[in-house]
């Protein structure tokens, strides 16, 4: 009993951290090869205006991946695939409520956060209540929502984002980084504090690790698994909303390039598949990396077919490596 | 036909010695009935017959001739055919392919002669027509039978491979009165026909009904074979409890705190649900009540009820004696319910996460907490875990690091951070070493002594005796006796256990 020394601040660093932060580190280290590479291929890839740039792609990436960790974290198989119905949504919903004003910036944070969480939560209530695998579940929703998507852009424009909004994504706020920097910061915050030092955030590490455990000390693990889809329709909104302060305006299916990167920034980050161990900040510096990769496949002139095509094999080679969390129950 | 006969078989698990000397031999033509008490040995001996453990030492020979199974299909080609307990069906497959599937008639090689399948199944199936009750027939698929429906199938399955040597692993555990004489009555036929028969069962009024020999097995050797007509059941559970039978269970008599007056914390009257029925009794403060009996008689089925799990469909449940109704974990836990089950890696451990969230659920939950102070858990866990001598390096190792014994210790003490008024141990020591089995004893004595009542149910009997006030002993779902002060003998435990229902 001797480990007093961990402090206060790390509830799960020395030990159970290690597993965690291995790719973590690995993750930091391949960021910084790749931003090199980049500056060998094509000199200013590296520039302070250009890391700003994806710093900001990477926050937008990186709040739609904090919901799909928590829906992973909480194991059974959770996924949600339908975080890009919702970004598209959110952006579409947001555009035409603010339609150009600043005044309508609330309404339309409102209305998004409410209609994703409202989403999310029918995804939670599909997979507990109804019992539908996350993946027919999400997947079956992200039907539902590309539906309504070509139903409401018949007719309707789609609205422009609110200038202080757009400000808020691109402009220097605070410490020369825009307004989303910190935001995305504060969420990294929050996530940690959530997972690491609220009752909350042990009970999805045990359901996530072992459900039948969790239920047999007390844990609602029903209650629990909602909330964390509730959750991820929320920050899937949040991140369409912001989409549309950094595009200006909602163009068709704009969040569908989010699905597979969230994915994968949680993988990379250091979160298996199968839930119950990993964390945030790993996924963090997964969103980061994703960004700085896409950027060098532009660079290098790799059109969006060409990205995904390495993406999905991306997700397939990081499976091999660490997705079989399922031997820890041995 | 064949003659098996198993000489001197022995067969260790690592340090554990699950057989030291295994002798039985089955002749053609009888029923020979093989008994002993959990853990004894007895399905040991029976996996080396059926080629799924191979021994250490001894040897096994068919027809006079050494042979050695080096699996299931081996013990198939040299004419043995097991009925495991464990039903293997397949659930979406229709009765007649489950029966067909050990030997699937082909076409060409290649194609199942459909047929033929039907024609080999309906003619097992028609031997139990009569008694297997509705909606049973070759088309059913399996998964909509009854559980009786699918214990026929598997033995429809075993007795269409016509092997030679049949071994039959508790094969009427769910099956009522006629079917069972359906079976024997089939049982006999084979029995002409001059096949060999093992026949593992707990129930002594079947054991006298088809046997013709009967092996007992004790402490992993077998220690008598008798002639059924020779033999009765006394004599039978004498040979299973051997020398130390007689005797009370002396050394180490929990205390008898248990005093008469003092006040009831868990009243149980005709509770009744999912694998037994009409089960009362009584918790006094300070006591610990034993659940005795052999495996799988409803023990921790209600256990199980009792902490919510799955609610019982009849009776009441008192606790501090006002009425409750319990619905969930959660709702015992906030009554002040506790529940250790033995299958700690299924019901019990957070893998991969560190000991303090391993230790916290429960403290969370009775106090309605939202926010976590690492600082204030870790001294509020340690006074439970160092009163179980839990060895661990620091809370935030995680718990798998940790020996079988010690993680279960993880998992005992956070239901002792607040302590539980009633604690419910449902076979809590399984697998787990002897030292941390005595730290674990000696912490729930105390823990009684300070005045909490327990349910132990344990499948060691040893442990029954050595630490419950009174035993209850369970079969076929439920209390068939009850076992107090000198009662408590192994004798009386096995007696009772055996007894048909």
């Amino acid at each position: 009993m001797s480990v007093e020394t961990a402090g206060r601040a790390g509830v799960s660093r020395f030990s159970a951290g290690a597993l965690v932060r291995q790719p973590l580190v690995i993750a930091l280290v391949l960021i910084v090869a790749l931003l090199a590479l980049g500056e060998m291929l094509s000199p200013g890839f590296a520039s302070p205006q250009q890391i700003l740039r994806l710093l900001i792609v990477a926050a937008l990436l990186g709040i739609v991946a904090a919901g799909q960790n928590l829906v992973i974290l909480g194991g059974r198989e959770g996924i949600d695939l339908s975080v890009g119905g919702v970004v598209s949504l959110s952006a579409i919903l947001a555009g035409n409520v603010m339609n150009g004003s600043d005044a309508g910036i609330l309404p339309a944070i409102l209305a998004c956060l409410a209609v994703g969480a409202l989403f999310g939560t029918f995804n939670g209530i599909g997979v507990t209540l109804l019992r539908i695998p996350p993946l027919v579940m999400t997947l079956g929703m992200l039907g539902v929502l590309q539906g309504l998507l070509v139903v409401i852009r018949q007719g309707v424009p789609s609205g422009r984002a609110a200038p202080a909004l757009a400000e808020f994504v691109t402009r220097p706020f605070l410490l020369g980084l825009p307004g989303i920097i910190w935001l995305w910061l504060l969420i990294g915050v929050a996530m940690a504090f959530l997972l690491r030092r609220t009752v909350f955030g042990y009970r999805v590490y045990a359901i996530g690790s072992n459900e039948q455990a969790a239920m047999l000390a007390g844990v609602p693990v029903r209650l629990i698994r909602i909330l964390l889809f509730t959750l991820s329709g929320a920050f899937a909104a949040l991140a369409g909303l912001c989409l549309i302060g950094y595009a200006g305006t909602s163009f068709a299916n704009v969040g569908e390039l989010y699905m597979l990167p969230s994915i994968i920034a949680v993988v990379l980050g250091g979160t298996p598949l199968s839930g119950g161990k990993g964390g945030y900040t790993g996924t963090m510096a997964g969103a980061v990396l994703l960004v700085i990769l896409q950027s060098i496949l532009t660079t290098i002139n790799i059109d969006e077919s060409g990205r995904q095509m390495i993406f999905g094999l991306t997700l397939l080679v990081l499976m091999m490596f660490y997705g079989r969390g399922r031997a820890m129950r041995a | 036909m064949a003659h098996l006969s198993i000489r001197g078989a022995r067969k260790a698990y690592g340090a554990t010695i699950a057989l030291s000397r295994g002798d039985f031999d089955l002749k053609e033509g009888e029923v020979h009935v093989l008994i002993g008490s959990n853990g004894s040995g007895k399905s040991t001996l029976c996996k080396i017959v059926a080629g799924s453990v191979r021994p250490d030492a001894g040897e096994v020979l068919i027809n006079g001739k050494p042979v050695s199974i080096d699996g299931p299909r081996a013990a198939r080609g040299l004419g043995i055919a097991t009925f495991y307990q464990e039903l293997s069906l397949a659930a979406h497959r229709t009765v007649a392919e489950n029966i067909g599937l050990p030997e699937l008639p082909a076409k060409g090689g290649i194609f199942v002669d459909r047929d033929r399948l039907k024609a080999v199944a309906e003619r097992y199936i028609s031997r139990f027509a009569d008694v297997a009750g509705k909606g049973f027939s070759a088309d059913t698929r399996v998964e909509h039978l009854r559980e009786d429906q699918r214990q026929l199938v598997e033995i429809m399955k075993t007795l269409a491979t016509e092997a030679p040597i049949l071994i039959f692993d508790e094969p009427t555990s769910s099956l009522d009165r006629s079917q069972v004489e359906r079976f024997f009555d089939v049982l006999r036929e084979l029995k002409a026909q001059g096949r060999g028969i093992v026949f593992i069962s707990h129930r002594m009024d079947e054991i006298f009904a088809i046997g013709d020999r009967v092996t007992v097995i004790r402490d992993g050797e077998t220690v008598a074979t008798s002639l059924i007509s020779q033999t009765d059941p006394s004599a039978i559970i004498r040979q299973m409890v051997g020398e130390q039978g007689e005797l009370a269970a002396a050394d180490g008599a929990p205390p008898a705190a248990a005093a008469e007056s003092s006040e009831t914390v868990l009243a149980v009257t005709g509770l009744g649900g999912r694998g037994f029925a009409n089960v009362s009794f009584e918790v006094g403060r300070g006591e610990i009540v034993g659940f005795g009996g052999l495996h799988g008689q409803g023990q921790s089925a209600v256990l199980r009820s009792i902490f919510g799990v799955s609610p019982a469909s009849q009776g009441t449940i008192r606790l501090k004696g006002e009425e409750r109704t319990i619905r969930s974990p959660r709702e015992a836990i906030r009554n002040g319910l506790a529940y250790v089950s033995g299958d700690r890696g299924r019901d019990g451990v957070v893998h991969g996460r560190p000991i303090l969230e391993n230790v916290t659920p429960i403290h969370f939950l009775r106090n309605k907490l939202s926010v976590v102070r690492p600082g204030s858990l870790r001294e509020r866990a340690a006074k439970p875990l160092s009163a179980l001598k839990t060895r661990f390096a620091g809370y935030d190792q995680p718990v798998n690091a940790l020996s079988g014994g010690n993680q279960q210790k993880i998992v005992i003490a956070r239901w002792l951070i607040d302590r539980p008024d009633v604690l419910l141990l449902d076979d809590p020591t399984k697998g787990i070493d002897l030292q941390a089995k005595a730290d674990l004893f000696a912490l729930i004595r105390s823990l009684a002594a300070e005045g909490m009542g327990i349910v132990l149910y344990s499948s060691e009997d040893a442990e029954l005796l050595a630490n419950a006030d009174r035993i209850l002993v369970f079969n076929g779902g439920s209390v068939s006796r009850e076992l107090k002060g000198a009662d408590r003998t192994r004798y009386n435990l096995y007696h009772a256990a055996y007894e048909a229902a």
